[in-house]
């Protein structure tokens, strides 16, 4: 099958500013990838994940059908190619798609089979992992290939207007909670009930179903519900060592000497009281 | 000495004295070396620095078999071989200032309860005390763990959620990276965090943080 890497659909965000936080330690030399697949009408792949020159996959995803999108996979920074061959197909066989990504550290990336069977494509789309504190972050997908162009609302408000294939929105912060998710196409339309959660990052998906559109949804990152303040008061100084001047010994020196002159003022007043040491 | 000691008024000044001197050594072991810890102490065991742990390859993950339960379990209790620790799990909230809770127990962890469940999407928070007044607690060891370390967490059914140690850092608490540590993850991941560093009188608190980083292997 004939090799097609649609670089035109690979809308790599050039957005650097997107990452509003640091990235954790761990991500400072790794990224992450998941794999999905968006084409309607092309067959179960197996996903091949290769480092850039290195023939041996480094992970392999199998049955990837349509709509699956596999979670995320920390890998290192660096130059990876992506293959997507038909389920069952040799790991040696041409890939009937193909792609490759610049992971850069902390990012995160989405890379899914999109279009139709005698167009497929591959597009890369950079996720977002960093939220807007006390907010929920959605972006919107369009993938549909039965609607050529739909718009997706929240309740009342617009998220995206006339996306056409392989369009998307950037992320929009929205209140935390339940929503309402409306997308409207061509001919079909379709409602789903969301919950998205302060603090989380979600990417809502448009994809035919039979006889209708519907609205998938892929977590592409979670916080907590509530962001703590800073750092954690975790210990009282128990194990401390003592702190120089410290040292109890002259402390030690003067509770014993203390202890002999009153036992032996004490002994001497008893002796007196009782005649024994005679009172000049 | 003797002699001086002989007479009375010589005998009592030796009792007031000796009584004064037990006061002010008492007085001395209690607030400057002994209970209570001071000044700038010597920081503990170095933290190395982080190194991500490999990829293990290649990973061949199967779409078409159902995958691992989408809604963790709460967490129960928590084991790291490594550095002998074994504890059951607190609730930890928010206090007033909006700081994470601290285990009123400084022998147990907690789960900052408003965090991600381990094994969820995320990053999940415990904490644990390094000591109490006293002596080690919980986490005492916790600096010591390397990259490559397994950290097991036992949940409400039984199930356990299995983390490998990515880097062990020690941050300054007035330059505490809050978004790294708690912010949001693609995966799912788990932050231990406790105290190091030097140790301020002035302040009854450790001058650093502890935090372990590690991200789901299971």
């Amino acid at each position: 099958m004939k090799l097609r890497t649609a670089l035109a659909l690979v809308p790599l965000s050039l957005a650097v500013g997107l990452l509003l936080g640091a990235p954790s330690a761990a991500a400072q030399s790794t990224g992450w990838i998941r794999w999905g697949n968006w084409s309607p009408s092309a067959p179960e792949f197996d996903i091949y994940l290769y480092s850039f020159g290195d023939p041996h996959a480094e992970t392999v995803i199998k049955h990837v059908r349509y709509g699956d999108v596999s979670s995320y996979t920390a890998v290192p920074t660096g130059q990876y190619t992506i293959a997507m061959r038909n389920t069952g197909a040799a790991a040696t066989a041409p890939p009937t798609l193909s792609a490759s990504v610049q992971v850069t550290p902390g990012t995160a990336y989405t890379i899914v089979s999109m279009g139709p069977a005698s167009h497929l494509g591959v597009q890369v789309l950079k996720d977002k992992m960093s939220s807007l504190r006390g907010q929920a972050l959605v972006r919107v997908v369009q993938e549909s290939l039965q609607q050529h162009s739909v718009t997706v609302t929240d309740g009342t408000r617009a998220l995206g207007g006339h996306l056409l294939l392989g369009g998307h929105t950037g992320y929009l912060p929205v209140s935390p909670g339940q929503h309402t998710i409306h997308g409207a196409g061509n001919s079909k339309s379709t409602t789903e009930r969301v919950s998205l959660p302060a603090n989380t990052i979600h990417t809502l998906v448009l994809l035919d179903e039979s006889g209708g559109l519907r609205i998938d949804t892929l977590e592409d990152a979670a916080g907590s519900q509530t962001m703590p303040a800073g750092a954690a008061a975790t210990g009282f100084g128990g194990t401390a060592p003592p702190a120089p001047g410290s040292d109890p010994m002259p402390w030690l020196v003067s509770l014993a000497g203390g202890g002999l002159l009153t036992t032996a003022g004490v002994i001497r007043l008893r002796r007196i009281r009782s005649g024994t040491v005679r009172v000049r | 000495m003797i002699g001086r000691l002989a007479s009375r008024p010589a005998a009592i000044a030796a009792v007031a004295t000796g009584i004064t001197a037990i006061a002010v050594g008492a007085a001395g072991v209690i607030l400057g070396g002994g209970i209570l810890r001071g000044g700038v102490a010597t920081p503990p065991p170095a933290v190395g620095p982080g190194r991500p742990a490999d990829i293990p390859v290649p990973t061949v993950t199967d779409l078409a078999s159902p995958s691992a339960a989408r809604a963790a379990p709460l967490p129960v209790a928590l084991r790291i071989p490594a550095i002998g620790v074994n504890t059951r799990l607190v609730d930890l909230g928010l206090t007033p200032a909006g700081t994470i809770e601290v285990p009123a127990d400084p022998a147990v962890a907690g789960w900052y309860t408003r965090s991600p469940r381990p094994g969820a999407i995320g990053s999940s928070i415990i904490l644990g005390h390094v000591d109490s007044l006293y002596g080690s607690a919980v986490f005492y060891r916790l600096s010591h763990l390397h990259p490559g370390a397994r950290v097991y967490i036992r949940r409400a059914d039984r199930s356990l959620a299995v983390f490998r140690v990515d880097a062990v850092r020690m941050y300054d608490k007035s330059r505490f990276p809050t978004t790294a540590v708690y912010g949001p993850t693609p995966d799912a991941e788990l932050r231990l965090v406790t105290c190091g560093g030097s140790f301020a009188q002035t302040l009854k608190s450790y001058l650093s943080n502890i935090v372990v980083y590690a991200t789901a292997v299971s």
